[in-house]
């Protein structure tokens, strides 16, 4: 075997080692699609899957609360979540851009899109960002929330890497809006509802077991996924029965 | 009207607590395309403590589903999301089978439509906000947004009859920061307490000093402040 020949097998066997990987994270995320699954479990595993799958630092993912907001569901680490609560609060930045007009957008470098987004390039500059990619949870017309991919390293993030991550967004989306057409019309309006009522359960969840165990918020999530995991339940039952086993509801 | 007028004007009726569930409805009547309103009120364990409504036939569409034990206002309450249904004529995979009672009734009065949302925050089960009309067809978006803003609105009064504490400012926002929800959990821990309890015990610790809830929250979760029974 020639040099050469053996380098075109080294980059055979890299390349297959990351096709293997993307697909275990496709096929992980249509794992949590059974029958009556926890939404907001789905889009923990899908902002986990990019962090862990991509070149990207940070994940996190808004829905449309139905009131004129859009709210953070998920979020691969508190700098993010922070970063997203930024925006927020401050109406301006990519994943409302984003979710307003359902098509993707692009900043390669934030320090350069100050004045697009003053008050959000700043806060994730200081959060250690250096560019970010918002992709939209939609299928056809209809646009419930937005993904968000930060990267902190100069390069940007791919197209490639992109494209993949819309793929899972899709997956996830197709998977949600699924479960309502299996029903009725109607029931996206519910399901969004209740993924919000369970995120603030998580919450509440998350507050009982830090304090009880002395954990910081991310490790009492933690802890609430693993048993959720161990005990092959849905999170947001977990987190109600935390909650709830204190002094009842 | 905006959704930021529309939450105003439901903060406005909402300043005396004990005339705000009836105050939400009627505006509810007034501004959304419904034709009745009604809301039920959870008590502590969970079971219904009192029911309003606008008009007769919400009344007994709303005391209809507590004695049957079924219809969408008793799913939205346990199941914690919106029961929505557009068409109680048509609605080919659920009503019939979940609530033949219920259907039953609702249409000899003439009940085409049923809207029910929770008023909840997260494990906390406050009441559920019902309203009807006589013609089927779907809420307009627009009319969704402001009824669930509307039940947020419940939510806050009857938080408030329950602890008999207004907010510091004045206006009590839902929804609530993560800290909010997080402080709630670890005060429930420190005083064991329900979750319902330990939100109003954050509540009036905000009241007593001036602060706003958010502030106390984030005291808590960081650990510079702690609740015990002394301070009760």
């Amino acid at each position: 075997m020639t040099m050469k020949d053996s380098a075109l097998v080294g980059q055979e066997t890299i390349n297959q080692a990351r096709t293997e990987e993307i697909v275990r994270a496709f096929v992980g995320l249509a794992d949590t699609l059974v029958a009556d699954f926890d939404i907001v479990e789905l889009l923990d595993r899908l902002s986990r899957a990019c962090v862990a799958t991509l070149q990207v630092s940070a994940a996190a993912i808004l829905l449309d609360n139905q009131k004129g907001r859009l709210v953070v569901v998920a979020s691969s680490s508190e700098e993010s979540r922070l970063v997203e609560v930024a925006q927020l609060q401050n109406d301006q930045g990519p994943c409302l851009d984003c979710v307003r007009t359902g098509s993707v957008v692009v900043s390669d470098d934030l320090t350069r899109d100050t004045a697009r987004w003053p008050l959000f390039a700043r806060a994730a500059i200081d959060a250690g960002f250096s560019s970010v990619v918002s992709l939209p949870l939609r299928l056809r017309d209809q646009t419930i929330g937005g993904l968000n991919l930060f990267q902190s390293g100069a390069a940007p993030i791919s197209p490639s890497d992109r494209a993949i991550a819309q793929g899972l967004a899709d997956v996830a989306t197709i998977g949600i809006l699924q479960q309502r057409s299996r029903h009725r019309s109607e029931l996206l309006a519910e399901q969004l509802q209740s993924a919000l009522t369970s995120r603030v359960l998580i919450e509440q969840a998350k507050g009982v077991v830090a304090e009880r165990e002395g954990l910081d918020m991310a490790a009492a999530f933690e802890l609430l996924r693993k048993v959720a995991r161990d005990t092959n339940a849905k999170l947001t039952d977990v987190a109600r029965s935390t909650v709830e086993g204190v002094a009842g509801p | 009207m905006d959704l930021y007028t529309w939450s105003r004007l439901l903060a406005a009726a909402a300043v005396e607590p004990a005339a705000a569930p009836d105050h939400i409805l009627a505006l509810c009547v007034e501004h959304l395309d419904v034709s009745g309103a009604g809301m039920s009120v959870a008590g502590h364990d969970g079971g219904t403590v009192f029911t309003t409504a606008t008009d007769t036939i919400s009344r007994r569409i709303e005391d209809l589903q507590w004695t049957l034990g079924e219809g969408p206002c008793v799913d939205a309450l346990s199941q914690g999301m919106p029961v929505i249904v557009s068409d109680l004529s048509n609605d080919p995979d659920l009503a019939t089978e979940r609530w033949p009672t219920f259907l039953a009734e609702a249409s000899s009065l003439g009940v085409q439509a049923v809207f029910a949302f929770p008023m909840q925050i997260g494990v906390i089960k406050l009441g559920v906000l019902d309203l009807y009309r006589l013609i089927p067809g779907p809420l307009a978006p627009e009319s969704l947004a402001a009824a669930l803003v509307a039940a947020d609105a419940g939510s806050t009064a009857l938080l408030e009859l329950r602890g008999g504490v207004a907010e510091a400012d004045g206006v009590f926002v839902l929804p609530f920061q993560v800290q909010v929800h997080q402080a709630t959990g670890m005060v429930q821990v420190q005083l064991r307490v329900t979750a319902a309890d330990a939100l109003l015990r954050l509540r009036s610790r905000a009241f007593v000093e001036g602060r706003g809830l958010i502030d106390v929250a984030v005291d808590v979760v960081e650990r510079r402040l702690r609740f015990s029974e002394e301070d009760a």
